[in-house]
């Protein structure tokens, strides 16, 4: 990849780990791109009298990125932390299909999303 | 110059019929659409607002269009926008075109995106739109064919597949800014 800037905004990263199936991106984004689907799980409870709790699992988690407009609403709604900007941007195709991207390639971005400024205000210059 | 300092200079200069008002820092000043091409030149002229950056219109529904125009001063670095409403049925207003020749291909689309009319505009014609395309896209009545067609992906709730929205139909969240199903034609 030739030199852009660390922080460019080429496409969406997603790190699976942080996701909760919350929805909100896929609500706020304005193009209805983002699809997610997930199933309910019950979790024993971790104390001897607790009450067992329903977690969501995530089962598919895709972006269109023949629809984004790369406007980055997602990623500034996401709670948890599980989208980013990574620089990257050599991902065209020979079709439009070609640009939803599911959850093994929007998870292989991450490996060029930069580490979060350790003072705020420490990458702005 | 302060906001407050530029809508004091707007109505000793437009007069009683204008009206100024401050946004974030930013002057807006409303305007009776019969002095639209008026009020336009004398704060070109009076104010130094030499640069025509922008002309376009908002769907205000029962309330009718708005005309917003932004000007700018560029040796001052500051500027406003003007605005002035007319009604639905009857949508027009005096062309710009002879006070800022750039806002000719302005009006042009406001035109074909909108319907609303510019009087005295030398060659209002199509400027993005192509021929025989249907409609003014802009209007809050355009029916969007990508919001008709595909259902929100955001209908459904942390733990719910594509299965669970036929199996278990209920009241659901709505996407924003879309009418309700039924509303469009």
């Amino acid at each position: 990849m030739s030199e852009v800037p660390p922080r460019a905004r080429g496409v969406i990263a997603l790190h699976e780990d942080n996701c909760t199936s919350c929805m909100l991106c896929a609500r706020e984004c304005p193009d209805w791109c983002i699809y997610i689907d997930s199933h309910k799980v019950t979790q024993p409870p971790e104390t001897p009298h607790g009450r067992p709790r329903v977690e969501a699992v995530l089962d598919r988690f895709a972006i269109d990125f023949s629809l984004c407009m790369y406007c980055g609403i997602c990623i500034e709604v996401c709670p948890f932390d599980a989208l980013f900007w990574s620089p990257e941007y050599e991902y065209a195709g020979p079709a439009p299909l070609s640009l939803l991207q599911e959850r093994p390639e929007l998870g292989s971005w991450m490996r060029s999303v930069p580490d979060p400024p350790e003072r705020a205000g420490d990458d702005v210059r | 110059m302060t906001p407050d300092e530029l809508a004091g200079q707007l109505r000793d200069l437009l007069g009683d019929e204008a009206r100024p008002s401050t946004s974030y820092g930013l002057v807006t000043v409303d305007v009776p659409r019969t002095q639209w091409v008026a009020a336009v030149t004398t704060v070109r002229d009076a104010l130094g607002l030499t640069f025509f950056d922008l002309l376009t219109a908002v769907d205000e529904l029962e309330a009718g269009f708005d005309i917003v125009l932004r000007l700018w001063s560029p040796p001052e670095r500051y500027g406003l926008l003007l605005r002035t409403r007319c009604p639905r049925d009857d949508a027009y207003v005096s062309s710009l075109a002879g006070v800022f020749a750039g806002a000719a291909w302005h009006e042009r689309q406001v035109w074909e995106m909108f319907d609303i009319g510019f009087d005295g505009h030398p060659e209002l014609r199509r400027l993005l739109l192509p021929d025989g395309f249907e409609g003014h896209p802009l209007r809050k009545e355009f029916v969007l064919a990508s919001r008709v067609a595909k259902p929100w992906p955001g209908a459904k709730d942390p733990g719910e597949s594509d299965r669970d929205l036929e199996q278990r139909p209920r009241r659901r969240v709505q996407p924003p800014g879309v009418p309700r199903p039924g509303t469009w034609p």
